[in-house]
């Protein structure tokens, strides 16, 4: 059963006669008495109407908030007066530092604008009405089931914080239920993509879902957050606009401009909320360390599993032929070199600089390398 | 007089033409970015630069050179790799699939995107769509090239597998 009440209402009799007054017309109006700060809230540009941004006034706003949320432990929304005997509903993060990020309102804002429609938004009929090679097809669809299985983890985690975070952190919180939303439309149509292809869903991964498991279970939000806003996400983000170069239709390089707009918001609320960190408790540099080396070591083992890596290497060379996998090995390689190269531009942008130098990530660089240098050059790779 | 790539009136009448589908451009939200483009020329000569700079569901700024202007990055290329994208555009009313945007600039091979922060070059992702819809925009008016050649017309949009 959910929570018990520790007062029965109907048989308390203060309770009930301060209704009874009430309903008399008798009113108390202590409520309309407390003292308020007056605000003034307007559109600092009309054309985009009235933002969270244009409420950061006074308490209201985000800017006066402190690190560590000591007065609101309810439900109460942030600058409303707070009466004695608001229950303390535990939220697990009251800590600033732990959600906040640099823009973190704008991006709520670009969110809501930015919203699409699985349904309605992709040209499904030309999608169908183009065959695809057998190889190509059962190729994408595997592509199609690993990114099906890796946005429904995508859902649960934002899902899994929203209700930890204190109220206060209510710009977060918004922010994260977009996140939600976005990943929930992700899932879908990866899995109707998958299905129109006439393929289905082909194999899950194993590799895959002990990365995911990791992301699910972090220890705290800021751990979550930093796997998965910033190094799943910023690696899926390169992955998509790679998916886009060699999707094979003008439809599905629509579908995936689409999802890598929803994930680059995710990736510059996981930069700017790291780069918060940082700014302001250079202590927990150490930690996020640690924390990356794990990261790092399940981001290999899902993204670099045989039933991924695969795909990419047949739907860039086109095909299954001996000379279609050396180039699609050659074309993938230089994805993931640019993959690893963003995260780490990404890292260094944020205060991170040295972790390009402690990842073990290198190792993956430099047998990439070897990959390459053995297949002959050809014309046409791709450099990243 | 025909309008000319590269040219400031042609990233102008590109502007009008966002103006003008302004529902499209509502729908696919917030626009907020500056960036740049550079056409280098085939033999040794100064590029042709321009900055295109959006806010909110508009484009607000048309400008020629790049001299002193802070962009999220600049898209680059030789004046045969932008006349292969514009060609295609121009023929088949919106980029197919060996031609958008994101393919091109992807390995810089045809287009390249540079930039020094990687969170202002992440906007070339989080408005991907709304840059490509815009390009697309080039398929509706007549303009020619320094040569005086045109983009082939239009002819009806092939939805292949490549
Ligand atoms: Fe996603
Ligand atoms: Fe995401």
């Amino acid at each position: 059963m959910s929570y018990l009440s520790t007062t029965d209402f109907a048989e308390d009799q203060k309770f009930v006669d301060r209704f009874r007054q009430t309903m008399r017309g008798d009113l108390e109006l202590s409520w309309m008495d407390v003292a308020r700060e007056p605000v003034s809230c307007r559109p600092q540009n009309e054309r985009r109407g009235l933002t969270f941004r244009d409420l950061d006034v006074g308490s209201y706003g985000f800017t006066e908030m402190p690190e560590r949320i000591r007065q609101n432990r309810s439900f109460a929304p942030r600058g409303a007066a707070l009466p004695p005997g608001l229950p303390d509903l535990q939220a697990e993060v009251n800590r600033k530092s732990e959600v906040w990020a640099y823009n973190v309102e704008g991006y709520y804002e670009e969110a809501m604008t930015r919203q699409w429609n699985a349904t309605t938004d992709i040209p499904w009929d030309e999608l169908q009405q183009t065959e695809l090679p057998e190889e190509i097809g059962k190729a994408y669809a595997q592509l199609l089931t690993f990114l099906t299985e890796v946005e429904m983890i995508a859902t649960d985690v934002p899902a899994k914080w929203m209700g930890r975070l204190n109220a206060d952190f209510f710009e977060v919180k918004n922010f994260i239920a977009t996140q939600a939303m976005d990943e929930a439309r992700h899932t879908e149509i990866f899995r109707k993509r998958a299905l129109s292809t006439g393929y289905g869903l082909m194999r899950a991964s194993a590799h895959n879902e002990f990365n995911l498991k990791f992301l699910r279970d972090a220890d705290s939000f800021a751990e979550a957050s930093l796997a998965l806003h910033l190094q799943a996400e910023g690696m899926v983000l390169t992955l998509f606009r790679f998916s886009e170069y060699i999707s094979p239709t003008e439809g599905d390089k629509k579908l995936f401009r689409l999802v890598m707009q929803d994930e680059a918001r995710h990736v510059g609320y996981g930069m700017q909320h790291l780069k918060w960190v940082l700014d302001h408790f250079p202590e927990r540099r150490e930690l996020i360390h640690h924390h990356l080396d794990e990261a790092e070591n399940f981001v290999f083992g899902g993204g670099y599993a045989t039933e991924v890596v695969e795909p990419f290497i047949i739907l860039s060379g086109k095909g299954l032929k001996k000379e279609q996998i050396a180039e699609g090995v050659r074309i993938t390689n230089a994805f993931q070199l640019k993959q690893i190269e963003e995260y780490f531009e990404r890292l260094a942008k944020c205060g991170l600089p040295e972790r390009r130098e402690r990842s073990r990530l290198w190792r993956l660089v430099d047998l990439n390398r070897q990959a390459m240098a053995a297949i002959a050059p050809s014309t046409s790779v791709p450099h990243a | 007089m025909a309008l000319r790539f590269p040219s400031l009136a042609f990233f102008e009448a590109l502007q009008r033409e966002m103006r003008a589908e302004r529902e499209r451009f509502a729908r696919l939200g917030f626009f907020d970015t500056i960036f740049g483009i550079r056409v280098l020329p085939e033999s040794p000569g100064a590029a042709a630069e321009f900055v295109l700079g959006f806010e909110v569901f508009d484009c607000v700024r048309v400008a020629e050179g790049l001299a002193g202007v802070e962009t999220d990055f600049v898209a680059e290329g030789s004046f045969s790799a932008w006349r292969e994208m514009l060609d295609n555009i121009h023929a088949l009313g919106a980029a197919d699939a060996a031609h958008s945007f994101n393919t091109l600039t992807h390995f810089g091979e045809r287009l390249s995107v540079r930039y020094d922060d990687p969170d202002r070059h992440d906007k070339v992702y989080r408005f991907a769509e709304s840059i490509q819809e815009f390009l697309d925009l080039s398929a509706r008016f007549d303009f020619d090239y320094p040569d005086g050649s045109r983009p082939p017309a239009r002819r009806q949009l092939r939805r292949t597998a490549t």
